[in-house]
């Protein structure tokens, strides 16, 4: 039988790499991630888990000796935020160009400068080109749920790219939540152990990895990752409906969509800030006001053909973004998601708004209001409509 | 076993034709590494000249005949550290993980990384060949060059006498940081070179460090056929002294009863040609006093017995 606990989001990503068996952990501390690693070694002092743990002296490390164990074939997990990612990004980048699958927690912080411990997106945001792949979690159910659907997504033979789980630092790291821990026989059956085939250190089975690859070759390896990230997208949405069929509980694969189907405007979110858009499009809804929503669940690989699906019935949608694209003065989602329109001939009048930056918090107030812009920009379309900060 | 026998009964592990220069006292090395530790090895060379020589190559058209793989610059330890601790969770303990790594990846973007699997104890042989440079990059001082080397980045000019600083004495600080087995090697005396590889093959209690001496004819500019005795005389001077250190005690592997002057080392490297009598004398005196330490050292090994 599943339990019902009440756990803050750092705690639920730990119970979630629990539940998934590593062979191998290594993780750093940092606000506000220090909590998840904490809680994985009071698990194995206590026998709970049977994982190794490898307490590193950085987060360099800590991505180096997990991707060290991947290349011998274990399964393993680690965590951080901002700082710490900025600090692994070399071995970050090659842990999907090698084709290693892993699953990785973020607990999202804003990137210094300035000087900030805060929730923000910038620093998965920042990383989005680095070859993993990237789910955005909206609660801590979510959270564990998703670790577990991680792990089965990236040990797929289609895919094989590490999982970046991203949830927002604070705002769901340090809440504390009724979250429901399925049972380990359950979490076995949908997760067999992995299975090391394409690329693995062994003397048994002697390989050179990576020797130095000559352009045409390693244009071949750039093409089927991106192709085996085009790939996920199916995959993502099919291991989506097996845990459901396991666990009861389906999340919409790359994206969800709340109140959509006869919606005028969409608002459009990404992580936490998902729950306040839901409440200002009841709002909306109770004053009869359509606006519907759309939560972007995999921000890597982008779910284009999906975002254009459901914004196929509006008339302008507003992006609501906790991170910047310094070069396009706008949020970065929204760049994302103009690409998508784009790439079809297709424009829609649409505003891109950023809050929640450095800690800052989005409230109900900012998502009516944001709401309210876009109900007013249907009514008055153009193409060219300036940034909007809820701050 | 006589030292003809090793090499008659083990097997060369690297592929001929490896595109190191002639004379390359690395590429020796990593041969004879090789031989005493056998095919149960799973290998790490970071970017260096042994990786850019081709060893870590393609699958059995160049390389190595072990499992072999390029960690980055600097993650090396870490990188290896992970491997190892899958292999001893497998219960697999006689899989040796082992690094081969350039001086520049070791003591300098490295270090951090090797401190911490040091400090942790992680059962890896790591083995330095120090070149005293980034050889593979073009001859730039690394923290491991000696004083007064002229390389690219400490030219020799109307106001550069080259680098400035002494060499890092990274065997020492691997020794300090209690590390299980501490070893310096130089491709000159074999049997000393083979007997403490052969010792590193079975420590199972923490982190091996082995650091080789590795004369580089291309950077230091020296004649290739050179290469062995330029290694001998480092030893015969003192520069390198061959000692190991286990259990909390130094000893030495081999005394140089007579030490010669490091002039005559000096001397016969073209980066140290600029070198005045007084900057000589100054790197003799350096050696003086590091050889000094050294002899406390081996001689406090009784008092400080645990
Ligand atoms: C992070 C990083 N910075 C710089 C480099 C460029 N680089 C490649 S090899 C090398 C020098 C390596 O020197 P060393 O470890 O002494 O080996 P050697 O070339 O002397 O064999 C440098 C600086 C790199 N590969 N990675
Ligand atoms: S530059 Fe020096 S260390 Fe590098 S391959 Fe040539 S001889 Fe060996």
């Amino acid at each position: 039988m599943a339990r019902i606990e009440a756990l803050t989001g750092n705690e639920s990503a730990a119970r979630g790499a629990a539940l998934c068996r590593p062979d191998i952990i290594a993780a750093y501390p940092i606000t506000p991630q220090s909590s998840v690693v904490e809680n994985l070694a009071r698990m194995r002092a206590n026998g709970e888990i049977d994982a190794e743990m490898v307490e590193v002296e950085s987060e360099h490390s800590a991505m180096s000796v997990v991707q060290g164990a991947a290349l011998a074939g274990a399964r393993t997990f680690t965590a951080t935020s901002a700082q710490g990612l900025a600090l692994m990004y070399e071995p970050y980048f090659r842990m999907s160009t090698l084709r290693l699958p892993m699953v990785m927690a973020l607990a999202g912080r804003e990137m210094t400068s300035p000087e900030t411990i805060w929730g923000g997106q910038q620093d998965s945001i920042s990383v989005r080109e680095a070859g993993w792949i990237q789910f955005y979690v909206e609660d801590n159910q979510e959270i564990l749920d998703i670790i577990i659907q991680g792990y089965k997504v990236a040990e797929n033979e289609q895919v094989l790219l590490p999982v970046n789980v991203c949830y927002d630092g604070f705002y769901l790291s340090h809440l504390i939540e009724r979250v429901e821990i399925p049972d380990q026989e359950l979490v076995d059956q949908f997760l067999p152990p992995r299975r090391a085939e394409h690329v693995i250190l062994d003397p048994q089975r002697p390989m050179a990895v990576d020797p130095m690859t000559p352009g045409h070759l390693l244009m071949k390896y750039r093409r089927d990752h991106l192709e085996a990230m085009q790939a996920a997208l199916a995959v993502i949405d099919a291991v989506d409906a097996e845990f459901g069929r396991f666990f009861g509980r389906r999340y919409g694969g790359t994206i969800e969509t709340y109140r959509l189907d006869d919606a005028e405007v969409a608002l459009i979110t990404i992580g936490s800030t998902t729950g306040a858009g839901k409440e200002a499009v009841d709002h909306c809804r109770a004053q009869g006001k359509k606006v519907g929503l759309i939560k972007v669940r995999v921000l890597r690989p982008f779910p284009e053909q999906r975002i254009r699906q459901a914004l196929r019935n509006v008339r302008a949608f507003g992006v609501i973004d906790r991170s910047v694209s310094f070069g396009w003065n706008t949020g970065a989602l929204y760049q994302e998601v103009l690409a998508a329109l784009g790439r079809s001939g297709w424009a829609l009048p649409s505003i891109s708004f950023i809050g929640g930056l450095g800690g800052a918090d989005i409230t109900l107030d900012h998502m009516l209001a944001a709401a309210e812009q876009v109900l007013a920009l249907a009514e008055n379309p153009r193409y060219d409509s300036p940034t909007i900060w809820l701050d | 076993m006589k030292l003809s026998d090793v090499f008659w009964e083990t097997e060369d592990l690297v592929s001929p034709g490896l595109s190191a220069c002639p004379g390359c006292a690395a590429e020796l090395s990593l041969r004879t590494v090789l031989r005493i530790l056998g095919p149960d090895t799973i290998l790490g060379i970071p970017p260096g000249c042994m990786a850019g020589a081709g060893a870590v190559g393609w699958n059995r058209l160049s390389g190595v005949k072990v499992p072999v793989t390029i960690p980055l610059l600097d993650n090396t330890a870490s990188l290896l550290s992970g491997i190892r601790r899958y292999y001893l969770r497998q219960g697999r303990k006689n899989v040796k993980v082992v690094a081969f790594a350039g001086d520049g990846a070791t003591a300098d973007a490295g270090f951090q990384a090797l401190s911490g699997a040091a400090e942790r104890g992680e059962n890896i042989i790591y083995i330095c060949y120090d070149n005293e440079g980034y050889m593979n990059t073009g001859f730039q001082r690394s923290s491991t060059t000696s004083k007064g080397s002229n390389t690219s980045t400490t030219p020799v000019g109307q106001l550069s006498q080259g680098k400035t600083q002494h060499k890092k004495d990274m065997p020492l600080l691997m020794a300090l940081h209690d590390a299980a087995y501490v070893a310096t090697i130089s491709p000159a005396y074999t049997q000393d070179f083979v007997s403490k590889v052969e010792k590193a093959a079975v420590v199972r209690n923490g982190l091996v460090y082995l650091h080789v001496f590795s004369p580089c004819p291309t950077g230091w500019h020296f004649p290739p056929e050179d290469t062995i005795s330029i290694a001998r005389l480092a030893v015969q001077t003192n520069f390198f002294p061959l000692w190991e250190y286990e259990n909390g005690r130094f000893r030495q592997t081999l005394a140089v009863s007579q030490p010669k002057p490091l002039a005559e080392l000096i001397r016969r490297l073209g980066k140290f040609h600029h070198l005045t009598e007084a900057e000589i004398a100054d790197m003799q005196d350096w050696v003086n006093h590091k050889t000094e330490l050294l002899t406390r050292l081996f001689a406090a090994r009784e008092d400080l017995a645990p």
